[in-house]
């Protein structure tokens, strides 16, 4: 019988996991196989594509644009990430407690949610344009600004790894994020009894105390969860900043993820990609080990 | 026992207006928080509904005009003529759809094991779904590019729903696991193997039928991640006629930097928007809570 069930357990997860081996698992490891080869389209047809060892990722470190890269793609993540959840603990919050209109507001603010990025991308550009930016209208007329803030090209005022182009794009990877990360942390409200709270009220606890010493700490998992799920989108994120900016004013916004596509798409260098992305496999792929195994943990 | 009720008194209608006062006070905070954020939320919305149904002096006007005073369709007209618009989103509709219906089958029968059954090396095929699902398709777009290329499905719609599929089925599948572990139960089918069905025929008669309101739900939250996707289409099937939406887009939008096709950019924005809006409202109603913790999109 149970040897009957486990025949029946493998044919019905084998479809699955073998698309899931083939175009998943395959490919990483194609992936870091190519890094270490020649793989350039330009030469394929004369040349091949012989081994070349580590050519590949000394060329990439040695380029001047690569640690600006990789420290703007961490800084994202940073500040992106850290708005996102910030903002979503704040929302959850209020949208957790009873009130009119409650509904309303919960549509009105996760309506953004599977907006497409490109779409998104299309629109903050348009909100971007300095002109006939309605942000540069307001702040004009609040004289807070003499002349209009270049959202994506000014690449005057920096700081590290912000500048202006930084912090738009960020605005834009928080807006997409938002509504998930709100509805995420909903979810894990839903699990902390009215109870608890009560008692805390008893206790005389504050709102501010009853969501530092109460909420926050029975979050905890939820939250890690959340972050290392969008710490891991974050690193290898894409489409925003390679449709606003294409990584640019010099750089200022250059991501692994933009640097990779650039140069399969633009340069043919299909070998400088891959060991481009094969740094996005060691950076989430060690959080991500870490992860599934503590999924695991808790599952049994 | 008199003398404590009295000390204890004071302190509790203390801590009671204390408390009023900080409520008066979190709900004024919390208004204004919440305004802010509504308007950070919907303000990209308006400005893009209002910019397509300006006309093209109207959208470059200096300052920007916050209201439309002539509205004109001109923009969407313009989207979906000039341009092959129309053409981009029935792509879309065909490769999105067929790869949400081929994922969800496949994941459906996995899913259900897996929250199911406990068998040698389930945890493991647990543990790959999550690590493929979880690492971003950067990771792996380039080899797929040459494997799809050598198997000449370069710009066809299989080649890209076959794409599609290798970061569809995993999603789908956890999706899935989640569903069946938390609102499936298993008594229907333990009824139905005493009544004499097998394994097979429990699942496909009983807990498929019964299942179906989830299984729809993740097929949704499949079919929008394939809509939305530009990195795959952008480098599988970018040519003329056969592109996706998304990618009609970005060459729309490289083209927007002429400011007078705003409107008309805005407006396919708009279209390209639709399902996402629509389904999003269908998902509402239901389980978008329980089914959002098991997904990673962020």
């Amino acid at each position: 019988m149970t040897r009957q069930r486990n025949i029946f357990c493998y044919i019905m997860v084998a479809p699955a996991l073998i698309l899931v081996c083939l175009l998943g698992l395959y490919p990483m490891l194609a992936s870091i196989r190519m890094s270490f080869l020649q793989y350039d389209l330009m030469l394929i047809a004369t040349q091949g594509t012989p081994f070349v060892g580590l050519k590949n990722y000394i060329e990439l470190l040695s380029r001047p644009q690569f640690t600006q890269t990789l420290i703007n793609t961490l800084a994202f993540v940073v500040v992106a990430v850290g708005a996102v959840v910030t903002l979503g603990l704040l929302v959850a919050q209020v949208l957790s407690r009873e009130f009119r209109g409650r509904g309303m507001v919960r549509t009105l603010v996760l309506i953004s949610w599977f907006i497409p990025p490109i779409v998104a991308a299309g629109i903050w550009t348009w909100l971007f344009q300095p002109e006939r930016s309605p942000i540069n209208a307001i702040l004009r007329f609040l004289s807070l600004i003499q002349s209009d803030i270049r959202f994506l090209t000014d690449s005057n005022w920096t700081l590290g790894p912000l500048s202006i182009p930084f912090f738009a794009i960020a605005t834009v990877r928080v807006w997409n994020g938002l509504p998930f990360t709100i509805t995420f942390i909903m979810a894990g409200l839903q699990s902390i009894s009215h109870e608890i709270y009560e008692a805390a009220e008893m206790d005389g606890a504050s709102g501010i105390q009853r969501f530092f010493f109460v909420t926050l700490p029975i979050l905890r998992p939820v939250l890690l969860v959340l972050i290392t799920l969008l710490s891991i989108g974050g690193i290898g994120h894409f489409e925003v900043n390679y449709i606003m900016t294409g990584g640019g004013p010099k750089g200022l916004t250059n991501i692994l993820a933009v640097m990779a596509y650039t140069e399969a798409y633009s340069q043919y260098r299909f070998d400088l990609a891959a060991a481009t992305a094969n740094i996005i496999l060691l950076m989430t792929g060690v959080i991500g080990f870490f992860y599934v195994r503590q999924q695991l943990k808790e599952r049994s | 026992m008199t003398a404590q009720t009295a000390t204890q008194k004071p302190a509790v209608t203390h801590s009671k207006r204390h408390y009023r006062f900080s409520r008066g006070a979190t709900t004024a905070i919390g208004v204004v928080f919440m305004a802010g954020v509504i308007l950070f939320t919907l303000f990209p919305f308006y400005w893009m509904l209002k910019s397509s149904f300006q006309t093209p002096a109207e959208i470059t006007a200096l300052p920007p005009i916050w209201f439309p005073l002539q509205a004109t369709l001109d923009g969407y007209i313009r989207a979906l003529t000039l341009y092959p618009v129309p053409r981009y989103l029935l792509n879309s509709l065909l490769v999105a759809s067929a790869t949400a219906i081929i994922a969800t089958t496949l994941a459906s029968s996995a899913g259900y094991v897996l929250a199911r059954y406990r068998f040698p090396g389930g945890a493991a095929i647990i543990g790959v779904i999550i690590f493929t699902q979880l690492i971003p398709g950067i990771t792996r777009v380039f080899p797929i590019y040459f494997l799809i290329k050598d198997l000449g499905l370069l710009n066809s719609y299989f080649g890209l729903i076959l794409a599609y599929l290798g970061f569809s089925v995993p999603y789908a599948a956890l999706l899935l696991t989640a569903y069946f572990t938390s609102s499936s139960p298993p008594e229907l089918e333990e009824a139905a193997l005493i009544d004499g069905c097998n394994l097979y025929s429990a699942f496909f008669r009983v807990v498929l039928p019964i299942s179906l309101p989830g299984i729809v739900a993740v097929s949704i939250f499949t079919f929008l991640a394939a809509w939305n996707d530009f990195l795959w289409s952008s480098l599988l099937l970018s040519q003329g006629q056969m592109k996706t939406i998304q990618v009609g887009l970005r060459d729309f939008f490289g083209e927007a930097g002429n400011l007078q096709r705003i409107n008309s950019f805005m407006a396919a924005c708009v279209i390209a928007t639709i399902p996402a809006i629509l389904l999003f409202r269908f998902l509402q109603r239901g389980m978008v809570g329980g089914l959002a913790a098991g997904s990673v999109k962020g």
